[in-house]
């Protein structure tokens, strides 16, 4: 916790105001905030300060693609690749490491995953060649793939992404689905929206 | 600041934090405009899923007069063209359609007939027995009329004799993109980047340009490529550049 209050009169320079401008760089930081963090910093335990710094480095030192999956690793290898427990049989597709975070935490999926490292949004000048999808091909390719789940966004680019994706994959001889979609769980029918209804009716399965 | 309805495509988005998006919308009644969708990115918003990408939708903005980003309060789909999902040459089409209007045309300029045809576009790319290149042709020289670059199709973009005149009519003719249009054989000699154009080529152009469905009855693979190279050298030569999506379009 903050020890000390800093005077507030004099404008922020060197150090301090190097700080305010890195922090402010953050998404969702504005300048009253920068400048908040920043007191806060100053007034903080050296040993906590350090640590965040430390924290700071090691992320960009340490963290980089895992060779097999691009999700993000320290190794060589991310843990989800290295766990010999995982079913190696199914792929999940996905467009970023936040997005494989978040199945993992929902803790159903036993399988692998694959980091395309964004979609195919050609407005934006984004092709293939900007994401991983050669060496999702060479996954797939080398044998021992069953199944591939696109697990792109539901937007227009994302379904985009999964369509040219399994226009390559048609001929390799593995299943490709992808998620399901509609009204979640827990939820009322009252205030879902139509998109939601109409997803939910179209994708109805059978009892 | 009054606050606006219109009825609106979306062309383009990007995220502006981590819960608003900046949208960019070719509406019908003011032209494209650019909004700021404050929580447009949560899954519960104002605006639901009605901004995704080409997204037909309702709208309510609050015009801001300072030359800042108009702020979208509430949007709700109209119409989803779910089957450019299943059909990647009509995804690439409807692409292109969202590059055109969004680069080509300026903030506040409203084009109706266009909005209209852009979204007739939209609900046929991609229908079973529809091609794609017949279809976008048709919506690209209503798209250079409304903008005043519609090429010169009827009479020689030269010498502005009409080439239904020549003998046998039509026939010896050339398009040139710089020119502004069809060249008769008399005055190919001045352009340098002529294209030659056969006969059933510059009959699809004219009937391409006419309303209704005539671009259904564009068949010939021949004359479908050699539209869409026409077309292709147009629209770069009047945009001033080429566009994004024109290697992925197939004729």
């Amino acid at each position: 916790m903050p020890t000390a209050i800093l005077p507030m009169d004099a404008a922020p320079v060197g150090a301090i105001a190097r700080l305010m401008h890195e922090l402010g760089k953050l998404p969702g930081i504005g300048p009253k905030s920068a400048e908040r963090l920043t007191h806060y910093l100053l007034a903080s335990d050296v040993e906590q300060v350090h640590a965040l710094a430390d924290a700071l480095h090691a992320i960009k030192d340490k963290v980089h693609p895992c060779r097999q999956c691009f999700n993000l690793t320290e190794g060589d290898l991310c843990k989800l690749c290295a766990d010999p427990r995982r079913d190696a049989s199914t792929l999940c597709v996905v467009e970023q490491p936040r997005d494989l975070a978040s199945i993992e935490r929902a803790g159903s999926f036993r399988g692998l995953y694959h980091v395309l490292g964004g979609r195919l949004a050609p407005l934006e000048n984004v092709g293939p060649e900007n994401l991983t999808i050669d060496a999702l091909l060479r996954r797939v390719h080398q044998g021992g793939v069953k199944e591939v789940i696109m697990a792109t966004n539901p937007t227009l680019e994302g379904d985009g992404t999964a369509l040219y994706l399994s226009n390559l994959l048609a001929d390799s001889g593995v299943k490709i689905t992808r998620l399901a979609r509609g009204v979640p769980s827990g939820s009322v029918l009252e205030f879902a929206n139509n998109q939601m209804l109409a997803d939910a009716l179209e994708g109805r399965r059978a009892f | 600041m009054p606050l606006e309805k219109a009825t609106a495509l979306v062309i383009r988005n990007t995220d502006w934090s981590e819960t608003s998006r900046i949208s960019t919308l070719w509406t019908r009644e003011l032209g494209k405009v650019r909004c700021l969708a404050k929580g447009g990115r949560r899954l519960k918003s104002n605006f639901e899923s009605a901004l995704d990408l080409l997204t037909a939708c309702s709208i309510v903005l609050l015009r801001k007069t300072s030359g800042s980003l108009d702020l979208l309060t509430e949007a709700q789909v109209l119409e989803r063209f779910t089957q450019l999902r299943n059909d990647l040459s009509a995804l690439y089409a409807a692409y292109y359609v969202a590059e055109l209007l969004g680069d080509w045309t300026e903030d506040y300029d409203p084009h109706p007939a266009l909005f209209d045809e852009a979204l007739a576009t939209l609900r046929t790319l991609g229908q079973p027995g529809v091609a794609c290149g017949p279809r976008l042709a048709r919506f690209e020289l209503v798209l250079l009329r409304e903008l005043g670059y519609a090429p010169a199709l009827a009479q020689c973009a030269s010498c502005e004799r009409p080439v239904a005149g020549s003998s046998p009519p039509g026939h010896g003719l050339a398009f040139s993109a710089a020119g502004g249009g069809v060249i008769c054989s008399a005055c190919q000699g001045q352009h340098g980047d002529r294209r030659p154009l056969t006969h059933e080529a510059w009959q699809a152009l004219q009937t391409l340009n006419e309303a209704g469905d005539g671009w259904k009855s564009i068949e010939d693979p021949a004359v479908r490529a050699t539209v869409r190279q026409v077309l292709n050298d147009y629209v770069t030569y009047s945009m001033g550049r080429r566009p994004r999506l024109l290697p992925y379009l197939g004729s």
